[in-house]
């Protein structure tokens, strides 16, 4: 296969009626190659593995476990998915009454950012019987205190929709 | 008034929660349907004609999805509700958006048009007219028929 990029570091021989290309990958690698990104995710990598991908596993099965509490304690409000601890930091849930395209929106303009929509699965949201859900995720920088906000976001929602 | 209670201002949740011309029509003279793909919004559209055969007697819709879609269609139910049938299939989009009367993201926007896209589709079906150009490219987006 032919490269369709030209550049730098991906020949082997130049003439004026042919052209030899270099060796896999090179070849499909034409210009500079990108160092400043190769250090910085050699530098995330090592930010990750001195806090420790244990404790980051741990710390998220902790915060969806709260999220799953808090959000259970909501009337009208659905999850779904696997128990907290069979779960990445990740809960997708339904407010009765409201689409999810409100919900993100009334919950964006006091800071927190969900995802709302069919999240690229329009067949398990056929199955679910939903149009689409909202989905907040977590990492090792979320801290039980945005879930509260988080929770305390869906009561607007409800009190702003009557539902 | 804070970002809130301008996006969802009183209006938009009223005509969201009691749709105004809610209901598919019998008899009726046009109809068409749209879906917005992105966000599962649809709406069906119906429309009967006055003796003359051009003014709106009666328009009635019925659909789900966001608040701004919802509404936006409940609001343009009693927009056009009187008007000439050739009137409102050339009815420029920011006259219902100033009816709706909230700043809108291009995404929001969509939500907002789409049931004038699919009453502007129903009429010029009805009238064999071709879909004005600008709205091609929506109609194709919106999955309007």
């Amino acid at each position: 296969m032919d490269p369709f990029l030209t550049g730098g570091h991906m020949i082997r021989k130049v003439r004026a009626d042919e052209t030899t290309w270099g060796e896999l990958p090179h070849k499909f690698e034409a210009g500079t190659a990108p160092m400043a990104e190769a250090v910085g995710l050699g530098a995330a990598i090592d930010y990750l593995e001195a806090v420790g991908i244990e404790s980051i596993e741990q710390h998220e099965h902790e915060l969806v476990a709260y999220a799953l509490d808090k959000l259970a304690d909501i009337p009208g409000v659905t999850t779904w998915g696997p128990p907290a601890d069979k779960r990445a930091g990740i809960v997708s849930f339904d407010v009765a009454g409201v689409h999810p395209h409100d919900v993100a929106q009334i919950l964006d303009l006091d800071g927190i950012a969900i995802r709302a929509g069919h999240h690229c699965c329009q067949p398990l949201m056929t199955r679910l019987g939903v149009a689409a859900t909202n989905r907040a995720s977590f990492y090792l920088y979320t801290v039980p205190e945005e879930i509260d906000r988080l929770t305390a976001g869906i009561l607007r929602v409800k009190e702003t929709f009557g539902v | 008034m804070s970002d809130l209670d301008q996006l969802y201002r009183e209006v938009i949740l009223d005509h969201y929660k009691n749709p105004r011309g809610h209901g598919v029509l019998e008899d009726a003279d046009a109809t068409a349907e749209g879906q917005n793909p992105l966000c599962g919004d649809e709406v069906t559209i119906s429309v009967r004609f006055g003796p003359d055969g051009e003014t709106i007697d009666e328009v009635g819709f019925e659909g789900r999805g966001c608040a701004i879609s919802q509404a936006a269609t409940s609001m343009l139910t009693e927009m056009v509700k009187g008007r000439k049938a050739s009137e409102v299939a050339v009815l420029p989009k920011d006259e219902l958006l100033q009816e709706i009367g909230i700043p809108l993201t291009p995404i929001r926007l969509k939500c907002a048009i789409l049931g004038l896209g699919v009453l502007k589709v129903a009429l010029h079906r009805a009238k064999g007219t071709p879909l004005p150009e600008e709205w091609q490219g929506l109609a194709n987006e919106l999955e309007l028929s």
